[in-house]
């Protein structure tokens, strides 16, 4: 005995050119949103091509094609080298403190994750919600306390001034993102120990305990199952850390404030503001230079980074 | 290799709310040196929490486990000279085979990595699996996986191999292949062993003796046959054996027993091991009943009855027979016949009960009174 298979009424349903209108609304609705999202980046690299002296009275969004159409302004590139000029030493600094900050973040996630999780011991658990709560303080209700740690509690800048002294390349200014480095690590340890958990806790029970029969103790056991199974969140710590991170502009400001030390966001404050009014085309392309750096670290982690948190 | 005792092992577990649940309760076994044990029961009567105790993964409430006569209950795993294979084979996914089973001597000896490799390459030689070296468990079946959790155990040399339902999560077929293999293991490596099952046939077929567990408690240590021939009580009589043994609930009238279904007569001498009670469970096994097709009832061991259901496995058909079909939900016993003879439901047969294969328990605590006669069956007694 054979049914017959519900076959759609096309009579019925409304349809434009053949296609149903249902589709057509639902492609409408996402390019819509998707034009929305990409249409101020799409300004800002147009800008950022344009001549800063024929930016003026332009349409912003269309790209620079004079003298062929008139009104859009003339095609450079201009502006991505003083941009890149202007940025340089922000650029360095930045580096210089969010790649360790990462690290370090990564590495005491895990070890913390580790001992909170796969091992049990008594009184854990409090610890273990001392953690979390720690993922809901404020930035901006610690930036008055941190600079007085920062700059009259610890005396970091004094001990800092022989390492500075003796060590090539290494200058007394970097003392400020040596704090700002460890601040970081420190309000970003609650959310990577967090999601190192959610993966740990997914590990197999047996596993950890055929390890324990094997003789291996409770650091060998980190070092030689734990650390290697533990790669694909690494990357997802990395990419999300780096990029917390390196757009931070909050604790920069407060730790670090203007000067020799200052990172890449703090840079971007200021470039391109003058006098003599704004120089867009060159704030556009000092933006996009800023965050091209996170773009890099997500287009080569970026498929560990869905392996991982779809894990 | 060595002896392994447990004494009056006992395991509390005590809840948030105060509950206090005893998964073991007073465990004593003495496990001889290169003795296979099986641990059988029903889920969750403490086997693998037993086990673990021994493993070390579980503290002990009160009790010692003694292994070559020292008290090993404050050790660490790592430190009882112990290996185990588990259910799930908990192999460490990102290493190869090699290294799976490499991991172990190097983390607890001091041996040089070419007496390790020579070790795993002997027992990769042992187990089958040399030409798997280099795979990662993720590219293994469920037997190799399982053959290399095993390989993992027996390269460590160790005073004892505990086992926690190995066999469990293999198809029917490769379970009956790695049961004898196992054994066959044992007995050449000569290692004391605790194996954890559910299954009485493996726990049957593999031991050397069972201890049979229920709630906790240890219901019996013998050798398979003691247990299978006389059970110490209903339990274990009911978990022994498949199909399992048939319970009838019969009361005493002084030299026979009155049921509802049927009437038996008592021998004198299990009329002594009744005693003074008043009621017993009746027990007989199905391959002890014979079945007779076109009979007549001849003595008091023979009823007529009805074929409910026949099951066939081949080698063997088993009945399932009822005194009274035309009931809604007959109640049935089951018997046993030789797989070439054809019964079909509805046949009305006449079933015996011999006398010498009859076991009685105790109504209240189940405790065996009379259990089967071991010797080959003579001509009845005479009944007074």
């Amino acid at each position: 005995m054979s049914h017959e298979t519900a076959t759609p009424d096309d009579t019925t349903t409304r349809s434009l050119l053949g296609y149903p209108l249902r589709r057509i609304g639902l492609y409408l609705v996402l390019g819509a949103m998707a034009a929305f999202y990409l249409i101020p980046i799409e300004t800002g690299l147009m800008t950022a091509i344009t001549s800063p002296e024929t930016y003026t009275g332009t349409h912003p969004y269309l790209p620079p094609l004079e003298p062929l159409i008139p009104g859009t302004g003339e095609f450079s590139l201009q502006p991505w080298g003083t941009a890149f000029e202007g940025l340089q030493s922000g650029l360095v600094n930045s580096l210089i403190m969010v790649i360790p900050a990462t690290i370090l973040s990564g590495l005491l996630g895990s070890m913390a994750a580790y001992g909170l999780t796969t091992i049990s011991w008594r009184g854990q658990i409090g610890i273990y919600i001392l953690f979390v709560a720690g993922i809901f303080i404020p930035y901006q209700a610690v930036l008055v306390p941190l600079t007085q740690f920062w700059y009259n509690v610890v005396p970091l800048r004094t001990l800092f001034e022989p390492i500075a002294l003796t060590l090539p390349f290494v200058q007394e200014y970097h003392w400020k993102l040596v704090a700002l480095t460890i601040t970081h690590v420190a309000y970003g340890l609650p959310i990577c120990t967090l999601l190192f958990r959610a993966h740990y806790k997914k590990l197999s029970d047996e596993m950890i305990e055929a390890a324990r029969l094997d003789g291996a103790s409770i650091y060998r056991i980190y070092r030689r199952i734990i650390l290697p199974l533990s790669i694909p969140m690494f990357a997802v710590v990395f990419i999300y850390q780096f990029t917390q991170l390196w757009n931070d502009l909050l604790f920069a400001l407060t730790i670090v404030q203007f000067g020799d030390a200052a990172v890449v966001t703090q840079e971007l404050v200021g470039i391109g503001v003058s006098q003599s009014g704004t120089n867009f085309p060159l704030r556009m392309a000092a933006a996009l230079l800023a965050a091209l750096p996170t773009l890099l670290v997500y287009i080569v982690f970026g498929d560990k980074f869905a392996k991982g948190v779809a894990a | 290799m060595a002896e392994l005792t447990l004494d009056g092992v006992t395991k509390v577990f005590t809840e948030d709310d105060g509950n206090e649940i005893v998964a073991v309760d007073e465990v004593s076994v003495d496990i001889q040196d290169g003795e296979f044990l099986v641990l059988v029961g029903p889920s969750g009567c403490g086997k693998s929490t037993t086990l673990r105790m021994v493993a070390g993964l579980e503290s002990i409430t009160s009790g010692e486990i003694r292994l070559a006569g020292n008290r090993i209950n404050d050790k660490p795993p790592a430190e009882r000279d112990i290996a185990m294979v588990f259910q799930s084979y908990a192999l460490y996914p990102h290493m190869t085979v090699a290294e799976n089973m490499s991991f172990g001597l190097e983390e607890s000896t001091e041996m040089a990595d070419d007496e390790i490799s020579r070790i795993v390459d002997e027992t990769t030689e042992m187990m089958g699996i040399s030409d798997l070296r280099e795979r990662k468990p993720a590219d293994l079946s469920g037997g190799q996986q399982q053959r290399v959790a095993l390989g993992r155990a027996i390269v460590r040399d160790p005073e004892a191999f505990l086992m926690d339902e190995p066999l469990s999560n293999l198809d029917a077929k490769l379970r009956a292949t790695m049961r004898t293999e196992l054994q066959r293991l044992q007995e050449e490596l000569g290692v004391t062993t605790i194996y954890v099952t559910h299954d009485q046939t493996e726990a049957m077929t593999m031991g050397d003796r069972i201890a049979i567990l229920d709630g906790g408690v240890l219901q019996q240590v013998g050798t398979p046959l003691e247990c299978y021939h006389t059970p110490n009580n209903e339990f274990v009589a009911g978990f022994i054996g498949d199909p399992s043994m048939n319970f009838f609930e019969m009361d005493v009238d002084r030299n026979q027993l009155l049921g509802d279904l049927f009437e038996y007569p008592l021998t004198p001498a299990q009329q002594e091991s009744v005693d003074e009670a008043r009621e017993v469970t009746f027990g007989i096994r199905p391959e002890d009943i014979d079945i007779e097709v076109d009979g007549t009832v001849d003595s008091e061991f023979e009823f007529e009855v009805t074929v409910d259901v026949v099951e066939p496995r081949g080698d063997e058909n088993t009945i399932h027979l009822t005194f009274d079909r035309d009931v809604d939900d007959p109640e049935t016993f089951t018997a046993t016949v030789s797989g070439l003879r054809q019964l079909q439901a509805g046949d009305a047969v006449v079933a015996t009960f011999p006398p010498e294969a009859i076991h009685l328990f105790d109504v209240d605590s189940g405790a065996a009174l009379h259990n089967r006669s071991l010797d080959v069956p003579e001509a009845t007694e005479q009944l007074v």
